[in-house]
């Protein structure tokens, strides 16, 4: 059989999409549509999930791209990435210093006594995980009773504005090595320019894990939390805030803020190994766009991972980085799943003229 | 006048409502000679971190971006130039910013409703850090032995 051209599917795609929006709106006697407000503080962790896992922070947008994929992170990831490949780049900040983010969130697992204190912030960690059925119903009067109390009664005055990094205390006491100049100077590699050739530079693994697939990160990460590897890793420190975003006066040319980011950084303190002629606490790091707590973890985990690999040969999957830089992509593998959906008529008919002629020849040999 | 820095009028002028920043561009007088010095922009900004384990520079991601550089002449003869960059798609919104920080660098008339505007923008930039300060405030852990803890655990 050859190869036979067809056409005939346009309306029935304009009908699929139709049907996606009827489904989105069939309530519309009952219900108002999501504006991206609603979406962006009420579904505030999904959308930091699309925030960071689509590369590109922009809080309006990414509400967009969840009302519009119905709450499909993935896809909405996919229409916040293929919008900023369009955009053209007009700018590059110098390389921002978290030491200054105003946090929301600090926690360390590896020092009760933290300098400026753990602040617990807004997380789930601590929920019992039992239904708030009051939910189900809120009346609009619940609903904003909670931040109308938010403010009472409090002495924020004792609040620093900014706090130090946990790993200086451990840098301090000659615990870590001392970050080196070299590094420091080093060119980032752009993963949104350049294709994931290996062997890959550190910048650009932690680039890739940043916008990597929550689940993704989390699936390697764990192989390795659980014997695939022996990071064994301590929350030096978690924290969530926003970081300013600097960038020159074109008059003044000194630093101003054009907007900040809302981002999750982690430092896990792993195994220690000799450094220099001396045994030091090795570190992974994890960082990604918006209040992803998981992600951060398990990025920092893969980054300990991916060092040790790198220094000693990779023994687990988490340790090679052809395996987790080539496979965390939401974008990437979400896409080629996908592709399994499109048609594949003239292959299969391939491999179905093949799979006979094999039955064929095997009746053949045993009817002699 | 303002006591803020001028690198820091844009940041809390972008979060005056638009309406109240409109109010104060339409005021300006018409006559006013406003050209580009450079070309205003919409694009997206590269944002550069360094990890603070290895203290390695990376990228982590993308931002919006739009920028504006102007002069202002006015029919009296004074010029002054103005700029602005900020987190936004919107061109239209760094060009309104930026004539207020002409307005406001060389006192032109009308420097006071902007340096007013400045004055709302850092209320407003106040209210959200004692907002996210809060948070912290309700959350503070302070550990403290079991023996000295007693049965109440705060």
């Amino acid at each position: 059989m050859g190869y036979v051209a067809i056409k005939g599917g346009r309306d029935a795609i304009e009908g699929s999409k139709t049907a996606f929006d009827f489904l989105r709106t069939q309530q519309a006697e009952n219900e108002q549509p999501l504006q991206a407000g609603a979406i962006e503080n009420q579904l505030r962790l999904l959308h930091s999930r699309v925030i960071s896992e689509g590369g590109l922070y922009h809080p309006e947008l990414a509400s967009l791209a969840i009302k519009q994929a119905q709450g499909d992170s993935l896809e909405a990831a996919f229409i916040l990435r293929a919008h900023r490949s369009t955009v053209p780049r007009i700018a590059e900040t110098e390389a921002l210093d978290t030491s200054k983010m105003r946090v929301t969130r600090r926690i360390s697992s590896a020092f009760k006594d933290i300098p400026g204190g753990q602040m617990l912030g807004a997380a789930t960690d601590y929920h019992l995980r039992l239904f708030k059925m009051e939910l189900l119903n809120e009346s609009p009067e619940a609903f904003r009773a909670v931040s109308k109390q938010w403010m009472d009664e409090l002495d924020l005055d004792t609040i620093p504005d900014s706090f130090p990094k946990v790993v200086e205390v451990l840098r301090n006491e000659n615990l870590l090595a001392p970050i080196k100049q070299s590094r420091h100077d080093q060119v980032p590699f752009d993963i949104t320019r350049e294709p994931l050739v290996l062997p890959l530079p550190r910048s650009a693994a932690l680039a890739t894990m940043a916008r990597g697939e929550q689940g993704g990160l989390l699936s390697i990460a764990y192989s390795n939390m659980r014997g695939y590897g022996d990071i064994h890793p301590t929350v030096a420190e978690l924290r969530v805030g926003y970081v300013p975003v600097m960038l020159p006066h074109p008059i003044t040319g000194k630093p101003m803020e054009v907007g900040e980011v809302q981002v999750t950084e982690c430092e896990v303190v792993a195994m220690y190994e000799e450094q220099d002629g001396k045994p030091m606490f090795t570190l992974g790091y994890g960082a990604c766009f918006g209040h992803n707590e998981v992600k951060a973890i398990s990025m920092a985990i893969l980054d300990r991972a991916l060092q040790k690999g790198e220094q000693h040969g990779p023994s687990h999957p988490s340790e090679d980085a052809e395996f987790v830089l080539l496979h965390v992509d939401g974008i990437d593998s979400m896409g080629f799943c996908s592709h399994y959906k499109m048609p594949h008529y003239v292959t299969f008919q391939s491999d179905m003229d093949r799979l006979r002629t094999t039955q064929d020849k095997q009746a053949q040999e045993e009817a002699k | 006048m303002t006591e803020l820095e001028r690198e820091e009028w844009i940041s809390v002028l972008n979060l005056v409502p638009d309406e109240a920043l409109r109010a104060v561009i339409d005021n300006f007088p018409a006559d006013w000679i406003i050209k580009p010095k450079a070309l205003p922009q919409a694009g997206l900004g590269l944002l550069k971190m360094r990890d603070s384990a290895l203290g390695e520079p990376f990228y982590l991601g993308e931002f919006p971006l739009s920028t504006c550089w102007l002069s202002i002449s006015t029919q009296d003869g004074k010029t002054a130039e103005g700029a602005a960059l900020i987190m936004d798609d919107r061109i239209e919104q760094a060009e309104q910013l930026a004539i207020c920080d002409a307005v406001l660098s060389a006192k032109l008339p009308g420097w006071e409703s902007v340096a007013q505007l400045v004055s709302l923008g850092a209320e407003r930039k106040q209210i959200i850090e004692k907002e996210r300060k809060a948070i912290l405030a309700r959350t503070r852990v302070d550990f403290s032995l079991l023996d000295d803890a007693g049965d109440d655990d705060a």
